[in-house]
């Protein structure tokens, strides 16, 4: 208040042509805009600049002009509010400062260092902090495979049950060993047009739809993300059991390997960020659920992210490599190496602070 | 200095639908309650308004953006498909097709968010930024999130109805993107799945330009302070405001109406011809604008005509 007081003295009336009786007036919200106008100028022009056409538009000059004449702006806005009644001129001190103050505290990195910090750091750090709703999603999906296989092998009627005839594409209990191997296993490569199809066509594929839905309903307290999960299990379980039962057992393995550690990867990932959504509103802790969901929801869109990547991955070697890599070892190998890329990605990338 | 704003930090979360400032509540007043209005404390303490950007707007924007968006794919799919054409079926051609689409949308909109300060063109074009929901500065992580939430929200699901899978699967997925488009009416600022996750709000910042002030350097009218007294801030913010419209003649007819409420209220009886109104009311602005700031700056500002008379020193 002093402050202002040391501005304002009285507003002088003073009467200066008694005969026509005009009076001036000084009002001292009209001298305190003249004596900072071309500051709020000079500022409104480096805003408008930065805004066009990003920092790098300004020289070393301007960028040392920047964030003195942004804080001489809030000063005057908070100035301006206590003395001064004119609406236009509060308006525009408010958007000067609110546009300055964007172009001041904007994005720093540029995009291609946002994507690298993005993608080294940001990622699997949200992935390690999610390690127990992995566990809990792996160990669903493990118990549904073993249930699917084991009821599968008893009898095979189950197959149909557990898995959707589009899916099995002619797969069944009457399949012969012949059949599973030579149209199915070791089918042979469709062409460099047709793979990229598939890769391409890995987005809207039956897999992604299910992932997609299993992060989502976690929203629904996770429940039925885990019933998805343990039903995309049951019906896996099924699959190797059709292969068991005609001796096919280690080559059905390396086919699915090629591509299922992506695949399955994205599968947990995608469950394990539902099952993050749900934790935050089950157990919101002092917030309200949005609250909570707000403050942790970057950790399960991350996740999403990242599952939304390994399908890419599997789309990839499902499409290119899965039918022309034609040896069950060396499939393995392909799996398996990319699966522990995959696993030493998440646990290991990033781990050290940034500088 | 009860119109001082107050704490910073109890604005954000908990702002109360209460104008903190006069010209805040004249805007209301002027501009109707529609537009939701928040604040934000800069880092150096000073809380700014921001306008939330509606339903319209936001939905102008992204249909500018999926324009564009919809011309760059297609300048990339036309020679692929050419290639294409002669060797694969038409359900590649569009699996294709959907990747790039895939590729060009979330390269467009996290560059341009990311290199245009919270702005693609279409957002620039109607005038709305992303922003960090509590004042900090916008991070690359927010930024790419709430681009690829868009992804998981709506495009994934669209080409996964689009595909056709079994009948339940459908039905999920078409209540999954009417479930996300619903969400920004039943959050606070009007934030989608992608800014809940990330953090962020779109605002609409408009540009204001600093017009010239209208008050008059000598005074052909005088005025008393107790003809004075009769108005407060919030009149004198609306008289302002029909002094900057631009002439017309029904504005003429709503100065002439306002001038005659003034002299009826102030008890103004000298004779004022048709073509002074104008010189009248910038003149009574003026007196009034000055006894008021010097009011408040004595501590006894005026919010409205309803205050309180105080006895003039």
């Amino acid at each position: 208040m002093t402050q202002a007081a040391d501005l304002i003295d009285d507003t002088r009336i003073a009467s200066r042509d008694a005969a026509l009786a005009a009076r001036t007036l000084v009002l001292k919200s009209r001298e305190f805009r003249k004596g900072r106008e071309d500051g709020w100028r000079e500022l409104e022009g480096l805003v408008e600049r930065v805004e066009r056409r990003g920092v790098y538009a300004l020289t070393i000059d301007e960028l040392e002009r920047l964030p003195i004449l942004y804080r001489a702006a809030l000063s005057s806005l908070s100035v301006a509010r206590t003395i001064a009644l004119d609406r236009n001129l509060l308006l525009y001190l408010e958007n000067l400062a609110l546009r300055a103050y964007l172009a001041v505290y904007g994005p720093r990195a540029d995009p291609i260092a946002g994507l690298c910090s993005f993608f080294l750091h940001d990622l699997p750090a949200a992935v390690r902090a999610a390690r127990w709703h992995i566990l809990i999603v792996t160990i669903a999906l493990l118990a549904g495979v073993a249930a699917g296989f084991v009821l599968t092998v008893q009898d095979e009627s189950w197959f149909t049950a557990f898995t959707p005839g589009e899916i099995a594409g002619g797969r069944g209990p009457a399949s012969t060993a012949a059949s599973l191997r030579d149209k199915e296993l070791f089918a042979p490569w469709p062409g460099a047009v047709q793979a990229f199809g598939i890769f391409a066509n890995v987005l809207f594929s039956h897999n992604t739809a299910v992932g997609l839905l299993c992060f989502g309903l976690g929203l629904a307290a996770g429940v039925p993300t885990l019933m998805l999960v343990i039903y995309q299990g049951l019906g896996l379980g099924a699959f190797i059991a059709l292969h068991h039962d005609r001796g096919l057992t280690v080559d059905c393995l390396g086919w699915l390997s090629i591509h299922g550690t992506s695949e399955l990867g994205a599968l947990i990932l995608l469950s394990a960020g539902g099952l993050v959504i749900a934790d935050k509103l089950l157990f919101p802790g002092s917030y309200s659920r949005v609250e909570n969901l707000a403050l942790h929801g970057r950790q399960a869109a991350l996740m999403a992210v990242g599952g939304v990547l390994m399908l890419f991955v599997a789309g990839i070697l499902e499409g290119g490599f899965r039918q022309l890599v034609q040896s069950t070892p060396l499939r393995f190998a392909i799996g398996l190496t990319i699966g522990a890329l995959w696993l030493a990605y998440y646990s290991l990338c990033g781990r050290r602070t940034r500088p | 200095m009860t119109h001082a704003p107050t704490t910073a930090a109890q604005e954000l979360n908990h702002d109360s639908d209460a104008p903190v400032l006069a010209h805040e509540r004249t805007t209301r007043f002027l501009e109707g309650t529609s537009k939701l209005r928040r604040h934000i404390v800069t880092p150096e303490g000073v809380p700014v308004p921001i306008e939330i950007a509606n339903y319209g707007e936001r939905l102008a924007a992204f249909v500018i953006d999926l324009t564009i968006w919809f011309l760059l794919t297609l300048a990339i799919y036309i020679p692929i498909l050419t290639l294409v054409s002669r060797t694969g079926g038409t359900l590649i051609a569009i699996s294709i097709a959907l990747f790039i689409g895939f590729l060009v949308r979330n390269l467009y909109f996290i560059y341009f968010e990311l290199a245009w300060r919270g702005a693609t063109p279409g957002k620039r074009i109607v005038g709305l930024r992303v922003i960090d929901r509590n004042g900090g500065p916008l991070v690359a992580s927010a930024v790419i999130a709430r681009n690829l939430t868009r992804e998981v929200e709506m495009f994934i699901p669209l080409g996964v109805l689009i595909q056709g899978h079994s009948d339940w699967e459908q039905l999920a997925i078409a209540a999954w993107v009417m479930f996300c488009l619903a969400i920004p009416a039943f959050t606070k600022d009007r934030m989608r799945g992608g800014d809940l996750i990330a953090g962020t709000i779109v605002i609409s910042l408009p540009k204001v330009a600093l017009l010239s002030d209208l008050v008059e350097r000598t005074l052909r009218f005088t005025f008393t302070p107790a003809q004075l007294q009769a108005y407060g801030a919030f009149e004198l913010q609306v008289l302002e405001e029909l002094l900057r419209r631009p002439q017309s003649r029904d504005g003429m007819q709503v100065l002439d109406e306002v001038c005659d409420k003034i002299c009826r209220k102030i008890g103004w009886t000298a004779p004022l011809p048709r073509q002074d109104v104008i010189a009248f009311l910038r003149d009574f602005y003026t007196a009034e604008r000055a006894f008021l700031e010097r009011e408040q700056l004595y501590g006894k500002a005026r919010a409205d005509k309803y205050a309180q008379q105080q006895p003039h020193a």
